[in-house]
């Protein structure tokens, strides 16, 4: 057999294994990113707050979950809390290191939008007797999330590629999956061009939904 | 209490030293990469146009971690024999690379098509509309995303560590294994990383700021 044939019969051969590693990736994927999500909506309100202490202390931790890496973060979590006698499973720790960081970074994404809306309108909203909170709602609130969507799908990008990290505590995701192959068979770089496809799909199809629901948003304003 | 962390910390501080090292490296020349694709993804060139954004969406689209290993074990398999630095390092360039054309090109198709019209009528021959016209002012844009692309990068050189490539991560990790003292083995080497970072962080905040006052 030529080699174009033998790699070929080889990647097939290990396309269950891929996929099963690839479903812990989607599964990480899920659960992290919802709590992203809410933990970026949860720290909202105290980065707008009126007092500096809140805002404050949550500039703090944006800075500080943006100024280290987010694998020494896991690390920390994961090897961290066991002295605590805590003993969460590497699942859980890899998840939760995920949406702390991508929290921060989401809770910017928000704020941005809702401050590229013009004070006029607001002021517009207030005039119009409206409080401060319908004003919110019903005038900032849906202009912001047309302009949050095309950052937030990106970021959503970043947090799906960030789950290969969770490979370095011993998930057996896509990432760690590709590495077990190498170390078992014969095989050697072509494994993570597979690797790099099942990823590249992915995020391909996240980014494809996330510019059709924009399309989508903006043909209705 | 923090015996453990003072105690190791020279042996953290030469972790450190590779790091930057390696983010230097890294930062510096994927930056220079990206710019010349991204300046190739703006001539008229249909090929060079179309490789480069090929080239953007594959990688932006991977992992760096797989791009990392991917580098690493695609040396041997040439029957090439390179140091886990220049293999990682390579695929680290190449992934910034990506995100730094990206950045460029969109720069230089921000500079408003007038400003190229008046520097044609002007007389100007394309290499010059490019280096005296084009490039000054999508360099102003650039800057911003630039200097978050470099934090970034910064970052990702801990992942090196996953590799097998000694650096300040690494060096955590064999520290925690020997004394146990992940708390304040870790806080510690995020306190350096913090400290690396942190300018690069306000570099960039100030610089948008500037920035959209010029405008």
């Amino acid at each position: 057999m030529d080699y174009a044939a033998q790699t070929a019969a080889f990647l097939l051969a290990q396309f269950p294994k891929l996929s099963a590693g690839f479903l812990i990736t989607l599964a990480l994927s899920a659960a992290a990113i919802p709590l992203a999500l809410a933990l970026g909506l949860v720290l909202l309100a105290p980065r707008m707050a009126r007092s500096a202490l809140a805002r404050g202390a949550t500039v703090g931790y944006v800075d500080l979950m943006r100024n280290t890496p987010l694998l020494v973060q896991i690390y920390l979590i994961y090897f961290g809390l066991p002295v605590l006698g805590f003993f969460p499973s590497e699942f859980s720790c890899g998840v939760a290191g995920i949406a702390l960081q991508h929290g921060a970074f989401l809770v910017e994404t928000y704020r941005a939008g809702i401050e590229s809306v013009s004070d006029r309108q607001r002021e517009a909203a207030r005039a119009l007797g409206m409080g401060r909170l319908k004003a919110f709602r019903l005038v900032i609130l849906p202009q912001a999330l047309m302009r949050i969507l095309g950052p937030l799908g990106n970021q959503l990008i970043v947090l799906i590629k960030d789950t290969s990290l969770v490979s370095a505590i011993g998930v057996a995701e896509l990432t760690m999956t590709g590495k077990v192959i190498i170390e078992r068979s014969a095989a050697s770089a072509e494994i993570f061009v597979a690797v790099g496809l099942f990823y590249l799909v992915l995020t391909s199809v996240v980014g494809a939904a996330f510019r059709l629901v924009e399309h989508r948003v903006a043909e209705r304003m | 209490m923090l015996s453990v962390l003072t105690g190791s910390l020279p042996y953290l501080l030469k972790g450190a030293v590779v790091t930057l090292a390696l983010s230097v490296a890294v930062v510096g020349l994927g930056t220079l990469l990206g710019v010349a694709l991204g300046i190739l993804a703006t001539t008229r060139s249909r090929l060079a146009g179309s490789f480069v954004t090929g080239y953007i969406f594959v990688l932006r689209g991977i992992p760096v971690l797989v791009i990392m290993f991917l580098g690493y074990y695609a040396f041997p398999a040439f029957g090439l024999r390179v140091s886990a630095y220049v293999a990682v390092g390579l695929a680290q360039i190449v992934y910034v690379g990506a995100f730094v054309a990206e950045i460029t090109r969109s720069a230089i198709l921000a500079v408003p098509a007038g400003q190229i019209a008046a520097a044609r009528s002007l007389g100007m021959r394309r290499p010059a509309i490019l280096s005296q016209v084009i490039l000054p002012q999508a360099g102003r844009i650039a800057i911003p995303p630039l200097l978050n692309s470099a934090l970034t990068a910064v970052k990702q050189t801990s992942y090196a560590s996953v590799v097998g490539v000694w650096e300040l991560t690494y060096a955590a990790r064999e520290v925690v294994e020997r004394t146990l003292a992940a708390f304040q083995i870790f806080l510690g080497v995020m306190a350096i990383y913090f400290l690396i970072c942190y300018p690069l962080s306000l570099a960039a905040r100030w610089s948008e700021r500037r920035l959209a006052f010029a405008h």
